[in-house]
C-alpha cells in the first residue's frame, strides 16, 4: 500500500543574485524573494563599485578630472568627457573650433555604436546565443582601433578636452572610418538575421518585461528604454548640443515597451548613428581642434550649471558648481543606469528569474555608472 | 503558403541565421596567435611611461622642471631635484609608480623638453608589486629604443637652459610630495601651445 504523500507545502525563500553573477554586468546584488521560479520581491543593493569619483574631481583641476570621468562609464567614455567639457565650456562661455565639434560628434557616435554592440553581444549571451557576441566584438574592435590611433587608448580615451579635443585625427582615420561606415549596415543585417526573427529569441523576448510608459516617465527613465515604450524623446534632437542640429537622423521608437522593442530600438539606433557619422565625415571642416586654454591654470568664473547629453544609456547629466578657482567646487553626475536600476523592484514581481536576466540585460545597465 | 505557418516560419528564420554563421565559417579568421604574432601598435598608443634620453649623448632630456609631476592627476610621479654646480636643476630621483598611473598622458603633454613619453609598450605585467615601481634608471633603460618626434626644433645648445624651467605655470595643484622650491611666476607665458601634435 502506498503511503499518502505528506501535505504539500510551499514557502518563499530568498536568494542572492550577484554580486558575482555573470548576468548582472558588474557587481549588482539583487536580493530576490522567490516563490518557486517566480519572483515576489526584488531589491537591488548597489555600491560595490563606488570609487568616489565625484569627490576626486573636487581635488583636481578641470583637465585632471577627465581621466577619472572616463572610468565612470567605461563603455562610452567619450560621452562622460563630453558632458563634463560641455558644462565647463558653458560656464566659461567658451567657443570651441568647429572641427573639434565635428570630431566630437564622430567620436560620440562611434562610441554609441560600440556601446550598443556590447549591449547586443552581452544581451544575446545572456539569452544563450553566443555567436552574435563574437560578431559584435569583432566590429567593436574596428571602432576601438580607430579610437586608439586617434587618442592612444582603447578604453579610457581622455580625448575630448575642455576647449576642443586633444589632438587632430591622424590622416588614415577618415578612409578607415568611411570603410567602417560603408560596411557596417551589412553587419547589422547579419546580427538581425541571427536574432530578430529567431523563434527562440522571440520566445524569450516578445511580451516579456513590458514597461509602462507612465511608469518610465515617473521614474525618470530616459534613453532607449523610454523610446522603446513609444515616447519620442532624444536629447540630441530635443535639447541639441554640439552640432547635432546639422544632421538628419531619425529617432527610433518602439510600440509595446517589451524586451524585444528595447533590442530593436538599439539596433535601429546603431544604423542611425552610422548615418550621422557618414554625414559628419562628409561635412568635416578644416581648422584647429582646440581653443586656447592653459590646462593647468584654466579658471572658469564662478557659476553653476547643469548640462545633459544623450549617451547610449539615456540622459547623462553633469552638474558643476564652479567657485572661480582652478578646481570645481562640486561635480555631480547623473547617469541613466542609476535611474534604471531603481526600477527593478517595480518590474521584477511576477516574472520568472530567467526572464529577469533577459529584462535586466535589455536595460543595458552598467554598474560603474550606478555606483560611480 | 508554408511561410504563414509559425512552425515553418521559425525553421525558415533559423536557417537564415545559420546561413550567416556558415558564411563566416568559410571566411578567414580575424584573430591572431598572440604570443607569436602581435598587432602593430599605433604611434600615439599610450602604454608604459618612459624617460627619453638624447640619442647622441645618451643623457636624459629631463631638466627637472617638475611640470609633469604637477600635471599628473594621480601623483604617480614623485621626483627630487637639486641645484647642480652649473646652477641647473638636476634630477636626484624620478619614480613612476605604475600601480597608480592611469595612462592619461598628461605628463607627456606637460613636458616641453621631449623628456617623458608614453611609449607603445604594454608587456611589463608582473606578479610582484615592487617591480612596478620604476626608478629613473629603469625608466631610462626602457626608453632607450623609443622613437619620438621632437615637439619643437632643437636649439643649438644641446641641453635646454634651466631658465626655461623657471617659467612654469603657477597655480597648479601638486600632489607630489615634493613642492617646487623656486618662486613661481603667475599664469602668464604658457611654455607650450596646447593641443598641438
Ligand atoms: S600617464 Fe598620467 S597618471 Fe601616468 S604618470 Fe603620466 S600624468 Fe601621471
Ligand atoms: S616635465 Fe619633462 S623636463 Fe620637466 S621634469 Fe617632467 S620629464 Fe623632466
Amino acid at each position: 500500500m502506498i503511503e499518502p504523500a505528506p501535505a504539500q507545502y510551499t514557502e518563499e525563500f530568498e536568494v542572492n543574485m550577484g554580486p558575482q553573477h555573470p548576468s548582472t554586468h558588474g557587481v549588482l546584488r539583487l536580493l530576490l524573494k522567490m516563490d518557486g521560479e517566480i519572483i515576489k520581491e526584488a531589491e537591488p543593493y548597489i555600491g560595490y563599485l563606488h570609487r568616489a569619483i565625484e569627490k576626486i574631481c573636487e581635488n583636481r583641476t578641470y583637465n585632471q578630472c577627465l581621466p577619472f570621468l572616463d572610468r565612470v562609464e567605461y563603455v562610452t567614455s567619450m560621452s562622460c568627457e563630453e558632458v563634463f567639457c560641455l558644462a565647463t565650456e558653458r560656464i566659461a562661455g567658451m567657443e570651441i573650433p568647429e572641427r573639434a565639434e565635428y570630431l566630437r560628434v564622430i567620436m560620440l557616435e562611434f562610441n554609441r555604436i560600440a556601446s550598443h554592440l556590447i549591449f547586443l553581444g552581452t544581451f544575446s549571451l545572456d539569452l544563450g546565443a553566443i555567436t552574435p557576441f563574437l560578431y559584435c566584438l569583432r566590429e567593436r574592435e574596428d571602432i576601438i582601433d580607430l579610437f586608439e590611433m586617434t587618442s592612444g587608448q582603447r578604453l579610457t580615451y581622455n580625448y575630448i578636452r575642455v576647449g576642443g579635443v586633444a589632438a587632430d585625427i591622424p590622416p588614415e582615420f577618415v578612409p578607415l572610418a568611411r570603410k567602417f561606415v560603408n560596411m557596417f549596415q551589412d553587419k547589422v543585417d547579419d546580427y538581425e538575421a541571427i536574432l530578430t526573427e529567431n523563434p527562440i529569441f522571440l520566445a524569450r523576448t516578445k511580451d516579456v518585461g513590458i514597461f509602462d510608459k507612465d511608469m518610465c516617465i515617473n521614474y525618470g527613465v530616459s534613453g532607449p528604454i523610454l523610446r522603446a515604450t513609444g515616447v519620442d524623446w532624444d536629447l540630441r534632437r530635443d535639447d541639441p548640443y554640439s552640432v547635432y542640429d546639422r544632421f538628419r537622423f531619425e529617432i527610433p521608437t518602439g510600440k509595446v515597451g517589451d524586451t524585444w522593442d528595447r533590442y530593436m530600438v538599439r539596433v535601429r539606433e546603431m544604423r542611425q548613428s552610422n548615418e550621422i557619422i557618414r554625414q559628419a565625415l562628409d561635412q568635416l571642416p578644416e581648422g584647429g581642434t582646440r581653443a586656447k586654454v592653459k590646462p593647468a591654470a584654466f579658471k572658469p568664473p564662478a557659476g553653476e550649471i547643469y548640462t545633459r547629453i544623450e549617451n547610449s544609456r539615456g540622459e547623462l547629466g553633469c552638474h558643476i558648481i564652479a567657485d572661480g578657482t582652478t578646481k570645481p567646487y562640486r561635480v555631480k553626475l547623473r547617469g541613466g543606469s542609476f535611474t534604471h536600476t531603481q526600477m527593478i523592484p517595480e518590474i521584477a514581481p511576477g516574472v520568472m528569474i530567467a526572464d529577469l536576466v533577459a529584462i535586466f540585460a535589455s536595460m543595458d545597465v552598467i554598474l560603474p555608472e550606478v555606483d560611480r | 503558403m508554408a511561410y504563414s505557418n509559425p512552425f515553418w516560419k521559425g525553421i525558415y528564420n533559423l536557417l537564415i541565421g545559420l546561413g550567416v554563421t556558415i558564411r563566416y565559417l568559410f571566411s578567414h579568421a580575424i584573430t591572431l596567435q598572440y604570443p607569436t604574432e602581435r598587432w602593430p601598435m599605433p604611434e600615439r598608443s599610450r602604454g608604459q611611461v618612459v624617460l627619453l634620453s638624447d640619442k647622441e649623448t645618451g643623457k636624459l632630456n629631463c631638466t627637472a622642471c617638475t611640470l609633469c609631476a604637477k600635471a599628473c592627476p594621480t601623483a604617480a610621479i614623485s621626483m627630487d631635484r637639486y641645484k647642480g654646480e652649473d646652477k641647473k636643476w638636476k634630477l636626484s630621483k624620478f619614480d613612476v609608480d605604475f600601480t597608480i598611473c592611469c595612462y592619461c598622458g598628461f605628463c607627456e603633454e606637460a613636458c616641453n623638453f621631449d623628456a617623458i613619453k608614453l611609449a607603445p609598450k604594454y608587456e611589463y605585467s608582473s606578479y610582484d608589486k615592487e617591480s612596478l615601481f620604476y626608478d629613473m634608471h629603469k625608466l631610462q633603460e626602457v626608453g632607450r629604443d623609443v622613437d619620438y618626434t621632437p615637439k619643437r626644433p632643437k636649439k643649438k645648445a644641446a641641453p635646454t637652459p634651466a631658465v626655461d624651467a623657471e617659467k612654469t605655470e603657477g597655480d597648479v595643484k601638486t600632489d607630489s610630495e615634493q613642492p617646487p622650491t623656486q618662486p613661481e611666476s603667475p599664469n602668464d607665458k604658457p611654455t607650450k601651445p596646447e593641443g598641438d601634435k
